[in-house]
């Protein structure tokens, strides 16, 4: 059975209005993506189709600092988490606490989860009082 | 007396539009001082710990500490003198040959000193609409905040304002809450927005509020905050196409925090200050290609008008920095006196929100940037001409344009025909929009 | 006989449902009304019939619910219950209320050797009424001649100066310009000005359209020109209100937050010991300063021949950018307000450069219910005539306050006449803040008198009248700014940007004798958050100092003590997960 999904590009803030012509079974998931329209660029094809079948988030949060004047360092996922498990990636990051110094881009958490995704600082951190 | 630092440029504030100023006043060789209010540099940018910014500049994803360290590294290579937790406290025009600018600063190392420089940028970013800005009435309790006091209060405290929100206004800070409060185990009953169409970016309702299925309400707002100590509720209403709240629509709504993301205001007090007019639909001065807003004074970013992507605000923090300097060099060369080129308005017809900058400098090189926004979403998209005297220098065809998304056209001043004393911006929409 | 009068007229108005007795003087009026106007109807026809108060117990049918704060203690806001800190012990002196009169009762009895303790239930002094007004010390001119409130405000407007002085607060004489609209008001001169003589105004006269227009540009075009009162002022309610209890408790008076009276324990016609939430004391004379719960303290001690009624009153504060706009305070009444009660608002000239415009006077119910409306709102916009310049778009905030009304609409301040050592200071409404010193002298005076029959009372030879006024910062010169920098860096640490506020300052507030518990204590005292951006940029910082000085987490800061924290845990930790069960 085919349907069509409209939803937009979170690619860039330009946010195109994608149309998605999908496959799906009776349980209404999608299985295969038949025709895709509205992109502006080869970027939002990729983003619209595994939008359809396995759509991905990447996480941006902070985690706790142990020992600054600064309380939280903020932090992002290395690459997309599938976004069903976005909550609870985010709720995982409670259990990091860092020290400083770091570097931006300094990686805090190898292999996140298990979800084949990194955790790196997205600023830097001076040293600790 | 107290101690004077002389620069050539002194750019007051250290967040996007600043940072890229004081850089590009630095590299044509003037001597530049930077005022920062706050105890790192990086503006607003470093409690946007979300993802999104710099894709037009680096083509990239950054974050927003992570797009304010590339400018703060280059910041702290160069020979600029960053005053941090620098309060401007008054600004005053030096009346003698030449002009020029003195700052009465109030720091918490430096003490109390004057900054006296030829040239001044002013790249003072914007503030929040409050709720009593947009007449919500009832009690005054804790729980009623700015998207960006939340922002603040869970990105860099790492503290939860409340357990259950409302959010009033569908502005991007207001979208990019939704999710962050979400995500850090707040229950966002919904985005009420006054308007019939949202106020953000479509990437951010799609990101913020469907993945987490976070309604969006429009032509609704909140009327009544309830509760003595604490928020306990908020009454929300329907409201018609111009606003007013149609009577019996209203309902209670459950929550312990409200809130706000009803807009920005340019913070222009040091403008009004040193006597600049502002322009009532932008809020910000009224300003030449290069932000200049006459007798030495630059005004870049968000201070000038309120931005969608710090793309724009950094791309303007360069030219403002890089006029400045060329000001400060020129004065000096010349002097004392800087003599001022053939000027010619920029004014927008009908359909546009409002056009920046206000004026063309003709004496300039290189290409000027106009940045617009339209009063009205045009799903079909539209061309938008610029003309001089009934001749249209140049069109471009947008695909689709949204009030809260800012565009722009780059013109060559040298294509400004003789004698023409003003650009009109102009729209023409497409069939399918008419109507 | 009034009271078979006024029986007759309520029948005819109101039929069966209300009825009229009297109880030693009072007028009482007792059964059920459809609607609160109805009540206050009835309420302002029985004024006169009896010798003494009116107390109206009529129930409301739309206001069911005000009556359950007829005779009930203030609620709890959820305080940590078994503290009893004051059990047992003794003072000479309880004032109850810590409004702008409790804390001048308070100080002017500090000047003579008496103990005294002050409680304020709140978790701050000025947290109602003082806080909630526009800060005119009032000419006294609009005042009933004869009343109360006149006697007091002429006095109290005379002594405020040196009083502001001493406590280290600003103080000016803007004047107050009455604008005249039409030709059928200017001729009204001669009538303002015999009202003004019976009152002993300071000084007054008649301003021509010329002289309006040369002393205030912005003037609207059109105006008769003015009756002018150059004894009008100007002061900051609640900094007033706190340096009085600051210089309260430097001189020795014990100031008690939080902390609320619950009932009295008499012994024939004494109050014996007074009853709160914090432990029962023992007290030889007790001042009821209770603002708008003053009724209610009277009838714990059954002595209720009086009942107050909420008259709410809306301002605006418009940006200080405009403050510039106008010098004086200006109104321009209708004829119709020149002869009410309320005086009509208009444009008052503050002490930290606003204009604020206001106040509205709107009967509502609710003690403490300062909801503000569109339609409050919208009854302010015609001040914005007088001044062709000021426009509605500069307001940056309103607010609403509650004037605590008796019947016959004056204070009271007497010794109570069935209760041996209770003295009231109730139907404290404007002009309460201009009256206050004055009220003051007469309240410590009776008092004292009443102490005087049990015990022999002398001066402190060792009270201090100035109190040091906190550093402010923005006012100071460059170079004594710098020194002060020099001094200590964290006066130079700005931490508020609409208000100029330094991180020394708001650390000076948290030090000062009063303890200083929220953000809303720490902004009447230092004023971060009070500008135009309404502490969307400042209030983290704030919180971390007030959590730095409290010694307790961020998450712990209150915006206006228990019950009102800003945050309400850390994140990540599944607060709002179950937010419905």
């Amino acid at each position: 059975m085919a349907e069509t999904r409209r939803f937009v590009c979170i690619v860039c803030p330009r946010g195109c209005a994608l149309e998605v012509d999908v496959d799906v079974d009776v349980a209404g998931e999608g299985k295969a993506v038949l025709a895709l329209r509205g992109n502006a660029c080869a970027r939002g094809e990729v983003y619209g189709r595994s939008e359809i079948v396995d759509p991905r988030r990447s996480l941006t949060s902070t985690v706790r600092v142990a020992n600054g004047k600064r309380r939280r360092l903020p932090v992002r996922s290395t690459g997309t988490i599938p976004l069903p498990r976005l909550r609870e990636a985010a709720r995982a990051l409670d259990g990091i606490v860092v020290e400083g110094p770091l570097a931006c881009g300094t990686v805090i958490a190898v292999d996140f989860l298990g979800l084949g995704v990194d955790i790196v600082a997205t600023d830097q951190l001076e040293r600790g009082m | 007396m107290v101690d004077r630092k002389e620069y050539d440029v002194l750019v007051i504030g250290g967040g996007p539009a600043g940072l890229a100023a004081a850089l590009s006043a630095s590299g044509t060789g003037a001597r530049v001082g930077l005022i920062e209010r706050e105890e790192c540099l990086g503006g607003i940018l470093k409690q946007c710990v979300h993802d999104g910014f710099g894709l037009v500049r680096f083509g990239q994803m950054l974050s927003g500490p992570e797009y304010a360290r590339r400018f703060i590294d280059l910041v702290e290579g160069s020979d600029i003198a960053v005053h941090l937790e620098t309060f401007v406290h008054a600004a005053r025009r030096l009346a003698s040959a030449g002009g020029g600018y003195v700052l009465e600063c109030v720091s918490r190392d430096e003490g109390v000193f004057e900054a006296y420089a030829p040239a001044l940028v002013l790249a003072t970013g914007c503030r929040e609409r409050s709720d009593r800005q947009v007449f919500i009435h009832g009690d005054r309790p804790a729980g009623v905040l700015t998207a960006g006091l939340a922002q603040h209060l869970v990105n860099i405290e790492g503290v939860l304002p409340g357990r259950r929100a409302v959010i009033l206004g569908s502005g991007d800070i207001g979208l990019i809450m939704a999710r962050r409060l979400t995500l850090e185990g707040m229950e966002v009953e919904g985005v009420y927005e006054l308007k019939a169409e949202p106020s953000g970016l479509s990437r951010n309702l799609q990101q913020c509020l469907s993945d987490f299925g976070i309604p969006l309400h429009l032509l609704m707002t909140v009327v009544e905050i309830h509760g003595k100590r604490r928020v306990e509720a908020v009454t929300a209403a329907r409201v018609d196409l111009r606003g007013s709240v149609i009577a019996g629509s209203e309902r209670l709504v459950e929550c312990d925090t409200l809130v706000l993301s009803v807009g920005l205001i340019p913070e222009n007090e040091l403008a009004l200050s040193l006597g600049l007019g502002l322009d009532p639909s932008t809020k910000g001065p009224k300003v030449d290609q290069g932000g200049g807003a006459g007798e030495g004074i630059f005004v870049c970013g968000n201070a000038l008008h309120v931005n969608d992507l710090v793309d724009y605000v950094s791309e303007s923090g360069e030219a403002a920095g890089r006029d400045a300097a060329g000001h400060a060099l020129s004065i000096g060369a010349a002097g004392g006196t800087a003599a001022p080129g053939r000027r010619v308005a920029v004014k927008a017809g009908p359909g546009f929100l409002y056009a920046v900058p206000q004026f063309i400098d003709l004496s300039r090189p290189g290409p000027a940037v106009i940045y617009f926004r339209v009063n009205s979403t045009l799903r079909e998209g539209a061309r938008v001409s610029l003309s001089a005297a009934g001749e249209t220098l140049l069109g471009k065809r947008y695909p689709a344009l949204r009030p809260p998304e800012m565009e722009r056209l780059e013109i060559d001043p040298g294509r400004v025909p003789e004698g023409c004393d003003s650009l009109w911006l102009e729209l023409e929409r497409k069939e399918a929009d008419l109507g | 006989m009034k009271l078979d009068k006024l029986r007759s007229a309520l029948r005819k108005r109101f039929g069966d449902g209300v009825e009229a007795r009297e109880d030693r003087g009072s007028i009482v009026l007792e059964g059920q009304l459809p609607s609160w106007e109805a009540r206050l109807e009835a309420g302002s026809r029985a004024v006169g019939a009896g010798s003494r108060g009116v107390v109206n117990d009529i129930v409301a049918d739309d206001c069911a619910w005000a009556a359950s704060e007829r005779l009930d203690s203030p609620r709890d806001p959820g305080r940590d219950e078994g503290e009893k800190g004051l059990e047992g012990l003794s003072f000479d002196v309880a004032v109850i209320g810590g409004g702008v009169v409790g804390c001048a009762v308070a100080r002017e009895l500090a000047k003579w050797r008496v103990s005294t303790i002050l409680l304020e239930k709140e978790e701050d002094v000025a947290f109602h009424a003082s806080s909630r007004n526009d800060g005119m010390i009032h000419d006294g001119f609009a005042a009933r001649p004869g009343s109360l409130k006149a006697k007091f405000n002429i006095l109290g407007n005379r002594l405020w100066e040196a009083l502001a002085w001493e406590l280290g607060i600003e103080f000016r004489r803007p004047g107050s310009i009455v604008l005249f609209r039409n030709a059928a008001t200017q001729a009204l001169y001669p009538a303002f000005a015999a009202r003004a003589a019976m009152n002993h105004v300071d000084g007054w006269e008649y301003w021509s359209p010329r002289r309006v227009r040369a002393e205030e540009p912005n003037v609207c075009d059109g105006q008769h020109g003015a009756f002018f009162l150059p004894s009008a002022g100007v002061i900051s309610p609640y900094r007033a209100t706190v340096a009085l209890a600051e210089s309260a408790v430097m001189n020795g008076v014990r100031v008690e937050l939080g902390t609320c009276v619950k009932g009295f324990e008499k012994e024939g016609d004494r109050i014996a010991r007074v009853r709160t939430d914090r432990g029962d004391f023992r007290a030889s004379v007790v001042v009821n300063a209770a603002g708008n719960w003053a009724d209610v303290v009277a009838s714990f001690a059954d002595d209720r021949f009086f009942s107050l009624h909420q008259r709410r009153g809306t301002d605006m504060i418009l940006d200080s950018q405009a403050g510039g706009l106008q010098r004086h305070i200006m109104a321009m009444p209708s004829i119709m307000q020149a002869k009410s009660t309320t005086k009509g608002g208009g444009l008052v000239t503050t002490v930290e450069g606003n204009i604020l415009v206001g106040p509205t006077a709107t009967e509502l119910p609710g003690r403490e219910s300062y909801a503000t409306s569109t339609s409050e709102l919208r009854t302010l916009e015609r001040h914005f005539r007088i001044n062709r310049r000021l426009l509605p778009s500069m307001a940056i905030t309103y607010f609403a306050g509650v004037r605590a009304c008796t019947w016959e609409e004056d204070f009271i301040i007497e010794r109570s006449r069935r209760v041996a050592n209770l003295v009231h200071a109730a139907g404290i409404q404007s002009p309460g803040l201009a009256s206050a010193p004055a009220i003051a002298e007469e309240v410590a005076r009776i008092s004292l008198d009443v102490l005087c029959a049990t015990m022999k009372v002398s001066p402190n030879a060792s009270f201090v009248a100035v109190r040091d006024a906190p550093l402010e910062l923005r006012r100071l010169s460059l170079e004594e700014r710098a020194k002060a920098v020099s001094r200590n860096p964290s006066y130079g640490r700005i931490v508020c940007r609409c208000e100029e506020v330094s991180e020394g300052e708001i650390r000076d507030a948290m030090k000062s004798p009063l303890p200083v518990r929220s953000l809303d204590a720490v902004k009447r005292r230092a004023r971060p958050g009070m500008g135009r951006c309404h502490g969307g940029f400042c209030t983290p910082r704030v919180m971390e100092i007030v959590a730095d000085e409290l010694g307790i987490g961020i998450d712990e800061v209150t915006k206006k003590g228990p019950g009102s924290r800003i945050a309400v845990g850390m994140t990540k930790s599944g607060l709002g997960e179950g937010f419905r069960g």
